[in-house]
């Protein structure tokens, strides 16, 4: 009688480890996918891009740090067009998700805080409230010759977002930190 | 001559009941004593190892190898008492204890293969009288339900709560939790995304009518890796007498606008020479935002929708069981907790109310928020082999699943998503014989996969497996109780990483050799004395040898270390139960866990940065630690209908290998409660007040890099009412809680969003309780 019990759960138990198997051993892929891993920065004369400011980090947070972030060189005494695009490059995909930050409008603001050098930044784009996205924006080099830092940021805040809000209202989708040098 | 003496006993057993129903009075008197002996109802031999118990009282006697139990100091009065032992049919009587000061009075039980049982599928699972244990009584239970495990379990001195925000409660055990605390799910380990700090355990307390606390190591059969403590999470019994009952629950909390339904229907069957018994459960909660006392805490609502099956069978000598459960909730996380970066941090802490918030009431749940399904479906076969010994089969499958949800870019999907299932086939063999002693052996296999998909890595795939043999044994001499057990684990880590489309897999085996013994000394029935030394290991858990990204809801970055070793906890626990009488009772228990290789996050420089800003980061490092506390419990009657009763904890947590102390431990609180039972000897019915003092945690890190300090001591007051009524002849239980009385404004250290909000301020809890 005992022996017959035995046996049989024995062979359940010894079964067990067949029931259980998943693909545990088809791991994903470890590299951050639906991120921002590359801004450019477009700046523009005339319609005509001078410069793209390139800022890129291919595994995403964590693991290696940002690969690239470009530093900002700017002429005295000129007017620059600027666009900030947002993408998102994956298994040799790239993605615009610059077009999603558009459509999600109402939710992002993106800040450009300029210190050591006065630099006036005017944010060309609205959303649907009529407040600033600030994908376009123009900025405007005074006669100085100097050196400072841009922080981009992104910020994400649905249902909060205001006409003029403190940059640091919501929570960062990005933040870099860019040299710049007017010459 | 045995006919005699039986004649006699049955005579004794018919006059004493003949007294119950002549005489009530109660005389102040307390100094009377109760002894006898149990017998096996079927040959008449002796039974050491029952358990007689008073109920409606804490005296519990275990008879000792002569079969005699002993009571002292009882009060004059009817007792109601049960008398069960392993194997054997419950046995409950009525005893007057008047008079005489002796009272003498033994017992023949019926061995449970001669007939069926009263019950199908026990509750208690763990037998062991020798383990360090605190359970919530009837009414404590009753008047906590409505909130999480953790919620309920923190009443209890010696346990807290590691809290995210208002919604994520882990319960912390001499302040160690996650991985360290194994929960027991009717007797099956739950296996869920236990390692996270902000995942609470997929239990609905609901399931349980019992809820019980482990402190230390004490259930080797279930594992050993549980080093803090285990819980206890245990069903009513099956009962084949039961016929019909239903009960449903109703309760409405006005923090949140919570509102729960539960009800239990249960049935027993019994026919000729077999039975059966069933029960199912179900319950639906949904709560909307919280309320600290001046704002609203934006998507912090909950959703929760769980249910249960339980279904037992005997015949003859075989006893099966089926359970299924299902818990599913939807948690929302707080949106002023949901931080991009460093930066973002700094500036929640610097403002004393939320910066990123919307101060209204609302029921929905957005993102961040998680969403969490367990399920569990257990089969259980006991087969009597002979009177003294049976065999256990217990085979489980659970399958976890965890969606978190951060931040949508380019579609809905969570960023993270784990599905953990996990096999276990459990063999125990257990004898208990008319000697003193009792033994069980078994063999355990388990085999678990996990496996991840979204776009954030944060855990990798792995499988492990697992196999445990382990033996307890039990015995006793005279005043003494012994209890010894040893259990040696193996476990296979497999772990599958992929990095930039490299695959790779890493391969891991631990042994471990895992060791507990008790004293139990009770020279009296007023005294106890009960002294455990364990010795357990826990292998590194897959997050701290692998983790490697952004911990969801908060700005860590987290670390693992892939050449972590195993944690080897030493723990002594001495627990004191002095009782004067059936109200005054103290119980002090003190406590001393050595921890070689204590694993624990710590920060790291430099900070990792990343396009979304500079995060702190933390790695996980080893260092012996030194846990050592106490729990205090007094109760005391004023008189009948007025009671006191105080908790008191405290842990010191030292850090051996820094000289300081460890981060995010419990600090010292006292509890205190006077409650007033306006019915007298109806604990159902009864008005009370608590205070609870937390302190302020001064055993913080030298030199670690807290964003915050401690927040300061705070003292909060609540209020409970409870009644039995009866409603055209249909028992109703209505209670009523005023949580935060005074809506103390406050914030505490172990909630993980104390940089964020302040606690939720004062709740309204209405509860309602329909049997039919």
């Amino acid at each position: 009688m005992l022996k017959k019990y035995i046996i049989g759960m024995w062979c359940i138990a010894l079964s067990v480890s067949a029931i259980s198997c998943k693909k545990a051993s088809m791991a994903n892929n470890e590299s951050e996918h639906q991120a921002i891993n590359r801004i450019e920065m477009l700046f523009k004369q005339g319609g005509t891009t001078v410069s793209t400011i390139v800022a890129e980090d291919p595994d995403g947070d964590g693991g290696n740090p940002p690969s690239r972030i470009d530093n900002i060189n700017l002429d005295i005494n000129k007017i620059y067009d600027v666009e900030v695009k947002f993408f998102n490059i994956s298994n040799g995909v790239t993605k615009d998700l610059s077009s999603t930050i558009l459509q999600q409008a109402k939710q992002h603001e993106v800040y450009f805080i300029i210190s050591g050098l006065t630099l006036p930044v005017e944010k060309k784009d609205k959303d649907d409230n009529g407040f600033p996205i600030g994908l376009i924006s123009q900025w405007k080099t005074g006669n100085a010759v100097g050196k400072g830092t841009v922080l981009l940021k992104l910020m994400h805040k649905p249902l909060v977002k205001g006409a003029n809000d403190d940059p640091n209202k919501g929570h960062s989708d990005i933040a870099i930190n860019y040299t710049l040098n007017v010459k | 001559m045995k006919n005699l003496l039986k004649a006699i006993k049955i005579s004794i057993f018919c006059l004493i009941a003949l007294f119950i129903f002549e005489d009530e009075a109660i005389a102040q008197e307390c100094n009377f004593r109760l002894s006898g002996i149990i017998y096996d109802g079927t040959n008449q031999q002796i039974l050491a190892g029952a358990t007689v118990s008073i109920l409606g009282t804490d005296k519990i006697a275990i008879t000792n190898k002569s079969g005699l139990y002993r009571f002292s100091k009882l009060c004059a009065g009817t007792y109601r008492i049960k008398i069960t032992h392993v194997g054997c049919v419950p046995l409950e009587a009525n005893l007057v204890v008047n008079s005489a000061d002796l009272t003498n009075q033994s017992f023949n039980l019926l061995h449970s293969t001669e007939q069926l049982s009263e019950v199908l599928v026990s509750s208690k699972y763990d037998s062991d009288v020798n383990s360090i244990k605190s359970s919530l009584t009837v009414e404590e239970m009753q008047k906590l339900k409505g909130g999480t495990l953790g919620e309920m379990l923190k009443q209890l001195s010696g346990v807290s709560v590691l809290q995210t925000g208002s919604t994520v409660f882990k319960p912390v055990i001499h302040g160690l939790h996650s991985q360290r605390v194994l929960i027991l799910n009717n007797g099956v380990r739950q296996e869920g995304q236990q390692w996270g700090a902000e995942h609470a355990p997929e239990i609905d307390p609901l399931v349980a009518s019992r809820l019980t606390v482990i402190k230390g190591a004490g259930a080797l059969r279930y594992g050993s890796d549980a080093i803090g403590g285990a819980v206890l999470v245990e069903p009513r019994s099956l009962d084949i007498d039961t016929g019909l009952r239903v009960e449903l629950n109703s309760i409405y909390s006005s923090n949140n606008r919570m509102g729960l339904f539960n009800s239990i229907i249960e049935q027993g069957i019994k026919t000729k020479n077999s039975a059966w018994a069933w029960r199912s459960h179900l319950t639906y909660k949904r709560g909307g935002n919280a309320r600290t006392p001046d704002y609203w805490l934006h998507n912090t609502g909950v959703q929760e929708l769980n249910y249960s099956l339980h279904a037992g069978y005997q015949r003859d000598n075989t006893k099966a069981d089926i359970y299924f459960s299902a818990f599913n909730t939807k948690i929302g996380i707080f949106w002023g907790a949901h931080i991009g970066n460093l930066t973002d941090l700094e500036n929640a802490i610097k403002n004393k109310t939320p910066l990123f918030n919307i101060d209204e009431f609302d029921y929905q749940i957005g993102r961040p928020s998680q969403e969490v399904s367990h399920y569990l479906i257990k089969a259980k076969l006991t087969q009597e082999l002979s009177k003294y010994r049976r065999i256990n089969f217990v085979l489980s499958h659970q399958e976890n699943f965890r969606k978190e949800f951060d931040r949508a870019l380019i579609d809905n999907n969570p960023e993270l998503d784990l599905n953990l299932g996990t096999t276990t086939a459990d063999i125990n063999f257990e004898t208990d014989r008319f000697s003193n002693t009792n033994q069980q052996f078994g063999f355990t296999v388990q085999r678990q996969a996990n496996v991840w998909s979204g776009s954030r890595f944060f855990l990798p795939n792995y499988t492990n497996l697992l196999l445990g043999l382990y033996g307890i044994r039990k015995w006793d001499s005279n005043d003494l109780q012994f209890e010894a057990g040893l259990r040696y684990d193996y476990r296979s880590l497999e772990v599958f990483r992929n990095q930039n489309g490299q695959n790779f897999q890493i391969d891991r085996q631990f042994n471990n050799l895992s060791s507990s013994f008790a004293i139990n000394y009770v020279p009296n029935n007023n005294v106890s004395w009960l002294n455990n030394f364990s010795l357990a290991w826990r292998p590194p858990h897959v997050n701290e040898l692998y983790v490697n990204g952004l911990h969801h809801g908060t700005a860590n970055f987290e670390i693992g270390d892939p050449s972590l070793n195993s944690e080897i906890s030493l723990k002594y626990t001495s627990q004191l139960n002095y009782q004067w009488n059936k109200d005054t009772y103290f119980d002090l228990t003190l406590y001393t866990n050595y921890i070689q290789n204590f694993i624990n996050l710590v920060p790291v420089l430099p900070a990792t940065l990343t396009l979304r800003g500079a995060f702190p980061t933390f790695q996980f490092k080893q260092a012996d630690a030194l846990l050592s506390g106490s729990d205090f419990t007094f109760n005391t009657a004023l008189n009948q209908s007025i009671s006191y009763r105080l908790k008191a904890s405290v842990l010191i947590p030292r850090n051996l290998e820094s000289r300081s102390w460890l981060q995010q431990m419990p600090a010292p609180q006292i509890d205190q409660e006077i409650s007033w039972y306006f019915s007298p000897g109806k604990k159902g019915n009864y008005i009370s007040t608590n205070a609870l003092w937390v302190a302020r945690q001064r055993f913080i890190p030298d030199n670690f890099i807290d964003y915050l300090a401690p927040p300061g001591e705070y003292l909060l007051f609540n209020l409970n009412f409870a009644t039995d009524l009866r409603l055209m002849k249909t028992p109703v239980s209505l209670g009523a809680s005023v949580f935060n009385l005074f809506n103390v404004r406050y914030r505490d250290y172990m909630n993980r969003f104390r940089y964020f909000s302040d606690e939720v301020g004062t709740n309204v809890v209405i509860r309602l309780k329909i049997n039919i």
